[in-house]
């Protein structure tokens, strides 16, 4: 690396590695009418989601759901809070349609100059269907970041998110990981 | 037995449509299981093809509450962020990776994990085949772990998701793959 460019990988970046968010109860349950759009949207026509007496002679003893579905929830919009969505079109009426909103568990921003964040990938590791009914609590943690150099010699972050959801029964129920570039 | 991938990128969108694998729910539910011992390098698992329209998009947005208009809405996708039209959803490719996993190892196997990236845009129009193909495979406490390399490629062989994905099924005789699942210590 030259004098002129500088590594992205400071130890106040450094310092972001491992650390935690809260634990956050999503909101509502994992519940049938939740787990019918779902399915249906993504097009997975699987009986275990829906014939209780066929799923209850499965493997898996129950109805399950699709496992990153929970993810989701984790992103809904509470009601207890302001509505993001209605406060973006007042601000700007052409809105991307996401708003700006701070979602409970959300991590600390990675303190660093590079502004441009580019989707890197995803991971996903599965252990347990959730099933209806259940509540979920999710954690979020700041599992990796790496600097890179790019084909122009600058450097730029692969910053890794980690997400573990849980049930009300602490059963770990799957992980996700995402990536983002920084540039 | 599946068509190769590399078969299947010599047709025509169409006729790649035409040899779409997704199964029914009754197939589902009458699905027997495939084995460890029945896999080997270079299978190729079924082909999942997907005709995204712009309602499957907004029934994927409405379902997920992604309000996100370059989804839904052409004018803005166009105009405003200068898309080539409303894009197919990176957390749609997300959601269905688990359940091709799923349905490859039911009933009595497990979709472990998988990683992938998203490298491509995707729009209305695109055909899409969702294919996976065995790499490696190791018997590990009593389990039979298999390593995939996946994606979903678009009807003119652009990779959009390219990974990878670990499942597990059950050893011919074996034991039942515990659920929930419990990876074996290392």
């Amino acid at each position: 690396m030259t004098q002129e460019t500088q590594s992205a990988l400071t130890p106040e970046v450094q310092a972001m590695i491992g650390v935690t968010g809260e634990v956050v109860e999503g909101w509502g349950i994992v519940d049938e009418e939740y787990l019918r759009r779902f399915t249906q949207a993504v097009m997975d026509p699987d009986p275990r989601y829906w014939d209780h007496e066929f799923a209850a002679s499965t493997k898996f003893g129950e109805v399950i759901t699709p496992p990153i579905m929970v993810s989701y929830m984790s992103s809904r919009i509470r009601p207890d809070q302001e509505d993001p969505i209605t406060r973006a079109f007042e601000e700007n009426p052409m809105s991307d349609g996401i708003g700006r909103v701070s979602r409970p568990g959300s991590l600390p921003p990675v303190p660093t100059n590079l502004v441009r964040v580019l989707n890197a990938g995803n991971e996903l590791e599965i252990y347990k269907y959730p099933s209806i009914g259940d509540k979920i609590f999710f954690q979020n943690r700041y599992s990796d970041i790496r600097e890179r150099v790019g084909r122009d010699g600058r450097p730029f972050l692969i910053i890794t998110s980690e997400t573990t959801y849980k049930n009300q029964k602490d059963e770990l129920l799957c992980i996700t990981r995402a990536s983002s570039i920084r540039r | 037995m599946t068509i190769a991938l590399e078969d299947l990128l010599q047709m025509s969108a169409e006729e790649i449509w035409a040899r779409n694998e997704r199964p029914s729910g009754d197939e589902l539910r009458n699905k027997e299981q495939t084995y460890f011992d029945d896999v080997y390098d270079g299978m190729e698992l079924p082909k999942y093809i997907y005709r995204p329209t712009p309602t499957h998009l907004f029934r994927w947005s409405a379902a997920i509450e992604n309000f996100h208009r370059i989804h839904y809405d052409l004018d803005f996708g166009l105009n405003h962020d200068k898309n080539p039209s409303i894009l197919v959803h990176g957390s749609w490719k997300q959601s269905v990776v688990p359940q091709f996993l799923k349905d490859f190892t039911l009933p009595g196997g497990w979709p472990w994990k998988a990683r992938f990236e998203h490298r491509a845009m995707l729009v209305p129009g695109d055909v899409l085949i969702m294919w996976g193909k065995v790499t490696g495979k190791e018997e590990k406490g009593g389990m039979g772990f298999v390593d995939l390399e996946i994606g979903m490629k678009t009807h003119d062989g652009i990779e959009s998701m390219p990974g990878t994905a670990t499942v597990v099924l059950p050893v011919r005789g074996g034991e039942p793959i515990p659920y929930p699942f419990v990876p074996p210590a290392d």
